[in-house]
C-alpha cells in the first residue's frame, strides 16, 4: 500500500463571474501520508472552508486534480461521487451538527444506515464505538442533554463509523472549552495512530498544533509557508525547529526542545 | 431495519408537528365542513320530495317544480289519474307558500293541504290533523313557540297545532300541513288542486307511468320523483346555492394553501438536519423520501382528525342551529381523500425542491 494517500495538484476554485469573480483557492499543491494529522490554519476567509469541501468532495474544484487513494476525485461523475464519499471521509464540524431528533447511538447508527449497513451490525458498530469513547452510559441520550464534549465525541464515532481513510474536520474544539477541546485533540491523535486514518483539521485554535504533524498555514487562497513541527523527545510536545528555546545536535541528529529544562532533563546522566 | 428518522423527526417537536397537523386538519375540515352543509342544504331543500311516497308527480302542463312555483289542475284530474292502469294511488294537494305566524314571531312555509295529513311522513308528536288544525314541521314549531294544543295564524285563519313532524325544514323555508279543504276554503280554490302524487303498481317503472299519464291525460306534466326532486335542486341551486359553491372553492384554495405552507414550514425548519444527512451521504431520492414521509404522514393525521371534528360538528351543529343539517357522504368522504392527497402533493411539491436543492457543503457555513 503506498504510503501518500492524497495527492492534490494546482487545485483551484473561483466563485463569480467577469467582475464579481472571486479566486478562493488558487495554486495549490500538497501531499498527505497515511496517519498523517494536518493542520491547516489561517485568517478567516482565507479559504480554508472551501479548500475542505473541495478535498470532501462536497465542492466541485474550477481547475486542478485531487487523488486520494489512486482516485481523482475533480473526475468523479454526480453519480460515482457520493459511494466514494460515504466510503472515503469521515466528516467532523465545530456546531457537532449531529441530528437533534435522534440518540447518540442512532446518530452513529444512521451513518452506517446511508452506507449500507443496516439492523444489528450497525446498532453494535455504532454501541461499541461509543463505549469505546467513553459514552457507554449515554448511548440513549438525545443528543440534546450532552456536553459539548460528548457531542465532539459522538460526532466523532459518527465520522470514523464507516472506516474512512481521511478525516476532515472542520474547527472540532471552537465549541468545547479548554479541557473538552484537550480531550477533542486526544480522540483526533489516537484516531490517527490507532485507525490509520489521515486527518486533516481546519481551525485557528492553536491548542491543535499539538496534536498536528504538520501546520500549513492558508492565506489568499495559497498556501504561504509549510511548517514541520517536531516533537520534544522529553515531554512530547510539538514545537516549531524555527522558534524553539534549545536543541542539540546528537548522532547526527537535530533535536528540538521547548524549554531549557526539557534540554537540561535529556542531558541529564 | 434503519433508524425511523421521520418517525424520530415527526415525534421530536411535538409541538411543531401537532401544530403542523392541526392546521392541516384546520385546512380540511373547512372543506369537509363546507360539503357536508351543502350536501345537507340539498337534501334539506327536497326532503318533502323524497318522502313524499309518490313515485311520479303531477302538475300543470310545464311545471316540474314546488319552489316559487305556482300548480293548477281539476280536482277530477286525480280520479282520471287514479283509473289508470299501473296506478297504485293518486292523491291531490294543494300547495302555497305561506308566512305562519306565532305570538311575535313568524316564518315562512310550504303548507301543504293534505287530506293525508302528510303522510307517509311520520308524525313525530302529537297526530295528524282534523279540520282546523295544523300540522308544524319541528323547527318552525320551535321558533314560533307553538307547541301541541296552541294556536297559530296563516292567511289570517287561526288554527290549532296538533301535532310535529321532523326533518323537513331547510335554510329557506320550512313545511306545515293541514287539510286540503281548509287551505281550498282559505284561498277559494274549491275544486283545484296544485299537484297529484302518484304511487305506481310494483309492475311498472315510473318513468314509464309519467310517461302514460302524459299521453292519458292532457295538460299535464308528469315528472318521476327524482325528476322532479332533481328540477326543485336546480331552481333553488340557481339563486342559492352558487353561493355555497363559491364559498367550497374558496375554502379549498384556502385548505390547500395553509396545508402547503404547514408542510412547507415543517420541512423547511429541518433543513439543517437535511444538510447534515446529504454531507453524510445520503441520497436526494432518500431525503425527498424522508420529507414525503413526514408530510404524507402530517396529512394523513389531519385528514382523520378533519374527519372526526366534522362528524361531531354534524351531531352538535343541527342541535345550535336545526336548519343547517351536515349530510356526511362515502362520496363527499371519497372527495375529500382526494382532496388530501391533492394537498399531501401541492404540500409536498415546495419543500420536495428544496430539499433536493440542499447544499451538502452548507453544514460547513456558520
Amino acid at each position: 500500500m503506498e504510503s501518500t494517500l492524497v495527492r492534490i495538484r494546482d487545485l483551484a476554485k473561483a466563485f463569480g463571474e467577469g467582475e464579481t469573480r472571486v479566486e478562493a483557492v488558487r495554486g495549490l499543491d500538497l501531499e498527505l501520508e497515511r496517519g498523517e494529522i494536518v493542520l491547516v490554519m489561517g485568517p478567516s476567509g482565507s479559504g480554508k472552508t472551501t479548500f475542505l469541501s473541495m478535498l470532501g468532495g462536497l465542492l466541485r474544484v474550477s481547475a486542478g486534480e485531487i487523488w486520494i487513494d489512486g482516485t481523482d476525485i475533480a473526475a468523479l461523475g454526480e453519480r460515482e461521487l457520493p459511494p466514494f464519499r460515504v466510503r472515503t471521509f469521515g466528516f467532523i464540524f465545530q456546531d457537532f451538527n449531529l441530528v437533534a431528533a435522534l440518540s447518540a447511538r442512532e446518530n452513529v447508527e444512521v451513518a452506517l444506515n446511508i452506507a449500507g449497513e443496516r439492523g444489528r451490525p450497525a446498532r453494535e458498530r455504532a454501541r461499541s464505538l461509543l463505549e469505546s469513547m467513553g459514552l457507554a452510559g449515554r448511548l440513549g441520550f438525545p443528543v440534546e442533554k450532552l456536553s459539548g464534549g460528548e457531542k465532539q465525541r459522538v460526532a466523532i464515532a459518527r465520522a470514523i463509523a464507516n472506516r474512512p481513510v481521511l478525516i476532515l474536520a472542520d474547527e472540532p474544539t471552537a465549541s468545547l472549552d479548554s479541557h473538552h477541546g484537550a480531550e477533542t485533540m486526544r480522540l483526533l491523535r489516537e484516531l490517527a495512530k490507532e485507525e490509520g486514518a489521515t486527518v486533516v483539521i481546519v481551525s485557528h485554535d492553536e491548542r491543535l498544533r499539538e496534536v498536528a504533524d504538520r501546520v500549513l498555514w492558508l492565506e489568499d487562497g495559497r498556501f504561504k509557508t509549510l511548517q514541520a513541527l517536531v516533537r520534544d523527545p522529553v515531554c512530547g510536545m510539538l514545537i516549531d525547529p524555527a522558534e524553539a528555546p534549545a536543541s542539540i545536535e546528537q548522532d547526527g541528529a537535530q533535536l528540538y526542545f521547548c524549554s531549557r529544562g526539557c534540554r537540561d532533563e535529556f542531558l541529564a546522566p | 431495519m434503519s433508524v425511523p428518522l421521520a418517525r424520530r423527526q415527526l415525534l421530536f417537536r411535538r409541538g411543531r408537528s401537532l401544530a403542523g397537523v392541526a392546521g392541516i386538519a384546520a385546512a380540511l375540515l373547512l372543506v369537509l365542513a363546507l360539503n357536508a352543509i351543502f350536501a345537507g342544504i340539498n337534501d334539506r331543500l327536497t326532503a318533502y320530495i323524497d318522502r313524499s311516497g309518490a313515485d311520479v308527480i303531477v302538475a300543470q302542463r310545464g311545471v316540474d317544480t314546488m319552489h316559487m312555483t305556482q300548480s293548477a289542475l281539476p280536482e277530477q284530474a286525480a280520479a282520471a289519474i287514479a283509473s289508470l292502469p299501473g296506478v297504485a294511488d293518486a292523491k291531490p294537494i294543494l300547495y302555497v307558500p305561506a308566512m305562519i305566524e306565532g305570538g311575535d314571531e313568524r316564518g315562512i312555509a310550504y303548507l301543504i293541504g293534505d287530506d293525508s295529513g302528510g303522510a307517509p311522513l311520520p308524525i313525530a308528536s302529537g297526530r295528524r290533523p282534523r279540520a282546523g288544525e295544523i300540522v308544524l314541521e319541528r323547527t318552525l314549531a320551535e321558533r314560533l313557540a307553538a307547541g301541541t294544543g296552541s294556536s297559530v295564524r296563516a292567511f289570517g285563519q287561526d288554527f290549532r297545532v296538533s301535532g310535529e313532524v321532523d326533518g323537513l325544514a331547510s335554510i329557506l323555508n320550512s313545511v306545515a300541513f293541514v287539510r286540503r279543504q281548509d287551505l281550498a276554503r282559505l284561498l277559494g280554490s274549491v275544486g283545484v288542486v296544485s299537484y297529484i302524487f302518484v304511487r305506481a303498481q310494483p309492475e311498472i317503472g315510473a318513468g314509464e307511468l309519467a310517461a302514460r299519464i302524459e299521453a292519458s291525460i292532457p295538460g299535464v306534466t308528469a315528472s318521476t320523483r327524482a325528476a322532479f326532486a332533481s328540477s326543485e335542486r336546480r331552481v333553488v341551486g340557481d339563486m342559492t346555492t352558487d353561493i355555497v359553491r363559491a364559498m367550497i372553492l374558496v375554502g379549498f384554495v384556502i385548505g390547500v394553501a395553509v396545508a402547503g405552507l404547514v408542510a412547507y414550514s415543517v420541512t423547511l425548519s429541518q433543513i439543517r438536519d437535511y444538510a447534515v444527512l446529504r454531507a453524510l451521504d445520503l441520497r436526494v431520492r432518500s431525503a425527498l423520501a424522508l420529507a414525503v414521509a413526514q408530510v404524507g404522514a402530517t396529512v394523513a393525521a389531519g385528514f382523520l382528525l378533519a374527519l372526526a371534528l366534522v362528524w361531531l360538528l354534524a351531531g352538535l351543529l343541527p342541535r345550535l342551529t336545526p336548519t343547517i343539517v351536515l349530510a356526511i357522504r362515502a362520496a363527499d368522504v371519497a372527495l375529500a381523500l382526494v382532496v388530501a392527497g391533492a394537498v399531501a402533493l401541492a404540500a409536498a411539491a415546495f419543500p420536495v425542491v428544496r430539499v433536493a436543492r440542499v447544499d451538502p457543503a452548507s453544514v460547513f457555513r456558520r
